[in-house]
């Protein structure tokens, strides 16, 4: 390690990797502190029993509460609910997305207006977006019913949010409205981006629309597709806001999601250890989905 | 031992000191030297007093109680020694923060100088919050509204402050007195104060005197049950009754109605099971017994008695059965806060914050009866506490005392728009409540025999898990899950919540809860 004269080329160097390592730090602290710390701590409290409100008890238990989390039959109601609505509502966003997309990406009357007023459920706030439907599900009041009334011409009071399959469904539709426009934009720049040019030679050798459809539309859009479902299901696997304003787990414990019940024994109850380990978990399985589904894709791709 | 406390008092003694103003100083001074007079006069009988009180604070407080013996002029004369101080106070957002917001914040300010801060915070994140508060040391909550359920809870994780060295330098002790003695017990856990109980929550059944009267209903209903018509003294009575008026309103009216969304319920089911001789715990082994058939026998009283009630019942929460029994579709309500007595007159329908009242089809015809089994509930209610995390306990102490005073919370609990209601022995006798609609006497006489006999929350550590199993097992019931199964699994949750927080723990809490009485039929008060 000599030292380094000043003035020389070498000298400028080293000042400027120590210039450049000090206007790294705060960001590296930020990450440090905000994401790896908290991530390490969660980490460390998931192998504890650690309940906030008795911190005399506080004891490391190894794996114990893995354990716990794999045999509680309330996470395999959870996880079973939200793999339900994930692949599901995703599957429905992606259908009703790319029918929207199929319909505006040519020159449809009136797109200017169209656009934006699909878009609007994806900009409002989840929880606000299911307070609205919650009114919409209501028995007495809810337009839900009185649609349905209107439409079989008899009177219906189905009692949505009350039964397990009805509630889920009820969820299931709620999500659909709020992200089916996510979809619908991101695949609508997708198919604005095909080239045109293959469509007029598949005309030209006399393919009808169907087959433009399957051999020019959905392989030109595969990989749009499969970033948009990555996306949508990473961030539906949290599904939150629309267990809280609509069903809040119930009846029972049924229409529970993961992160609905994470958020019960961590937060509400503060049983810190377990909803770690729970949500590890969830990270781990996640993780393996993930995994799988990018090298399939990339595999695809390479292909 | 005392000589290290006695070492330890002067330090902090010395150090609160060395923290005052000068002026301040002096006015401690003159009130250090006001104190053993005013003590030796005073009429209560004053206790070791707290080392980081203001003297000066303290000799106001008694100068007053010397003076007038008036709790509320006496916390005012207090609590200006700590004028510029702001309080932060955790209380329900909606109606119920109506009253700090609108009334008892601005009026202390006027009075005090000391600002309130409300912090609002729907029903259930209250507990949440203070817990998080707590945990984290923030200091951020003073004054809390805390639920008696909570208190096992707040207590042994030290979130509130011991009240009785404050109650000593600062009330005039008749003002326990004051209190129903229901309520007053619920301040004690353990042998200390640690909330000034400040809102009398009991169930009162209401219904329609109209109907009830009605010389051709009458007649019908003895014929059909050969009995006279009247308020039902059993759950299976109230049935009858129900189903009764259901059948005569053809679709235009339904004989009752009572919460059956899941969240909240469990008010009911825990009235209802303990009536019919259920326990929550085995006091032995403290295995839960909730799958009784004392449990399921009640789960299947209420499934069936949801057949009566309006259709959709299942989601009915407060609002909608007060919009229902507003509306005058009900002839009776099976249970409920009481609120519903002065909204069912439309009292206070004229001011800003209750502009949302809708029109009463009820009015003048609302008469007040026990619960069918005859005993009520004494669901959730507040209580003044003090944070033990706050900056400005004295201070806090004195805002809580002053609202809670036999005056002021009289006037408090009239405001129109809270939800509070009376919980004082002034208050039921109160002259000017009585005045308030033609029949508010009965009300009041109601509410207070009844609040003898109410039965109490599960006051335990995990209180608020126990609370939701129940709201969890009576959703899924109500959801297609034979009674049975519900139990069974609810049963099940008791027990983890038991084993979580100990077993040897928790049966001592549950003696704890047993002591406060009113816990079982059989073990009143």
């Amino acid at each position: 390690m000599g030292s380094t004269a000043p003035g020389t080329s070498s000298g400028h160097a080293a000042r400027d990797r120590r210039a450049g390592w000090w206007m790294v730090v705060p960001t590296l602290v930020a990450i440090l502190g905000l994401s790896v710390f908290p991530l390490l701590y969660s980490l460390s409290l998931s192998f504890q029993r650690r309940d906030l409100q008795h911190p005399n008890d506080d004891q490391f238990v190894g794996l114990a509460n893995y354990a716990a989390g794999l045999l509680d039959a309330r996470v395999h109601t959870a996880m079973f609910n939200t793999i339900l609505l994930v692949v599901v509502g995703i599957a429905l966003q992606l259908l009703i997305g790319l029918g929207l997309a199929l319909v505006v990406v040519d020159e449809l009357r009136g797109r200017r207006f169209f656009i934006p007023l699909l878009m609007l459920p994806v900009m409002m706030t989840p929880v606000v977006a299911a307070l609205g439907w919650r009114l919409l599900w209501d028995s007495q009041y809810g337009a839900v019913n009185h649609f349905l009334a209107f439409i079989l011409r008899r009177d219906v009071d189905i009692v949505w949010l009350t039964q397990r399959w009805t509630a889920l469904f009820a969820v299931l539709v709620t999500d659909v409205w709020q992200w089916t426009p996510f979809m619908f934009l991101i695949l609508l720049a997708g198919l604005a981006s095909l080239n045109p040019e293959h469509y007029e030679a598949a005309a030209l050798d006399g393919a009808g629309p169907w087959q433009q459809f399957w051999a020019i539309t959905l392989p030109g859009l595969a990989p749009v597709i499969a970033v948009a479902v990555i996306f949508r299901t990473m961030d539906a696997f949290k599904i939150f806001d629309q267990i809280f304003m609509l069903t809040q787990g119930q009846p029972g414990t049924s229409t529970e999601t993961i992160s609905w019940y994470i958020y019960q024994v961590g937060y509400k109850f503060f049983n810190m250890g377990y909803a770690s380990a729970v949500s590890y978990l969830l990270l781990i399985f996640l993780s393996i989905i993930g995994t799988i589904y990018v090298s399939r894709f990339l595999r695809e791709e390479h292909l | 031992m005392a000589r290290k406390d006695d070492w330890l008092m002067r330090r902090t003694m010395a150090a609160a000191q060395a923290r005052l103003h000068r002026r301040q100083l002096l006015q401690g001074a003159a009130g250090a030297m006001a104190l053993p007079l005013a003590t030796r006069l005073a009429p209560a009988q004053a206790a070791p007093f707290s080392n980081l009180s203001n003297p000066a604070a303290i000799a106001a407080a008694q100068r007053v109680l010397q003076e007038t013996g008036d709790s509320a002029e006496a916390a005012v004369a207090a609590a200006q020694q700590y004028s510029g101080v702001t309080l932060n106070y955790l209380s329900e957002a909606g109606l119920m923060a109506e009253g700090p917001k609108v009334f008892s914040g601005p009026k202390w300010q006027e009075l005090t100088g000391i600002n309130v801060t409300v912090v609002d915070k729907p029903f259930p994140e209250l507990f949440p919050t203070m817990v998080q508060e707590h945990i984290a040391g923030t200091g951020a909550l003073d004054v809390m509204d805390v639920v008696p359920a909570w208190m096992a809870d707040v207590v042994t994780q030290g979130i509130v402050e011991p009240l009785q060295p404050y109650i000593d330098k600062y009330m005039n002790p008749a003002d326990l007195e004051d209190f129903h003695p229901v309520y007053r017990n619920l301040m004690n856990y353990s042998g200390n104060i640690y909330g000034l109980f400040d809102d009398g929550d009991t169930f009162l059944l209401y219904y329609r005197r109209d109907l009830f009267d009605n010389p051709d209903y009458q007649a019908e209903f003895e014929e059909k049950f050969s009995r006279p018509l009247a308020p039902p003294e059993t759950w299976e009575q109230y049935d009858e009754v129900q189903s009764f008026f259901t059948e005569k309103g053809g679709g235009e009216f339904w004989g009752g109605a009572s919460q059956r969304n899941p969240l909240q319920v469990y008010h009911w089911w825990m009235i209802e099971f303990r009536v019919k001789g259920g326990k929550f715990f085995d006091e032995e082994t403290m295995d839960a017994t909730l799958d009784s058939q004392a449990g399921i026998d009640t789960l299947n009283r209420m499934l069936s008695s949801n057949s009566s009630m309006p259709p959709g019942v299942e989601e009915w929460d407060f609002t909608k059965v007060f919009e229902g029994w507003m509306d005058g579709r009900l002839a009776m309500v099976g249970g409920t806060w009481p609120p519903f007595g002065r909204f069912s007159e439309r009292y206070g329908a004229d001011t800003v914050q209750m502009e949302w009242l809708p029109p009463s089809q009820v009015a003048d015809n609302v008469s007040y009866a026990p619960l069918p089994g005859g005993y009520s509930s004494l669901a959730s209610g507040f209580m003044l506490c003090v944070s033990a995390d706050s900056a400005n306990k004295d201070a806090a102490y004195l805002f809580a005392q002053w609202m809670n005073s036999p005056t002021i919370s009289l006037e408090r609990v009239m405001l129109p728009y809270t939800l509070r209601d009376p919980f004082r022995l002034s208050h039921y006798s109160s002259d000017a409540y009585r005045a308030l609609w033609a029949n508010a006497g009965e009300y009041l006489d109601m509410l207070q025999t009844q609040t003898d006999t109410a039965l109490l929350d599960i006051i335990m550590p995990g209180s608020q898990e126990y609370h939701t199993v129940i709201e969890q097992m009576w959703g899924a019931a109500q959801g297609g899950t034979a009674p049975e199964q519900a139990a069974a699994d609810a049963n099940a949750a008791f027990n983890a919540i038991t084993d979580r927080i100990g077993r040897d723990a928790q049966r001592t809490a549950y003696q704890e809860y047993l002591k406060l009485g009113n816990v079982y039929p059989e073990t009143p008060a």
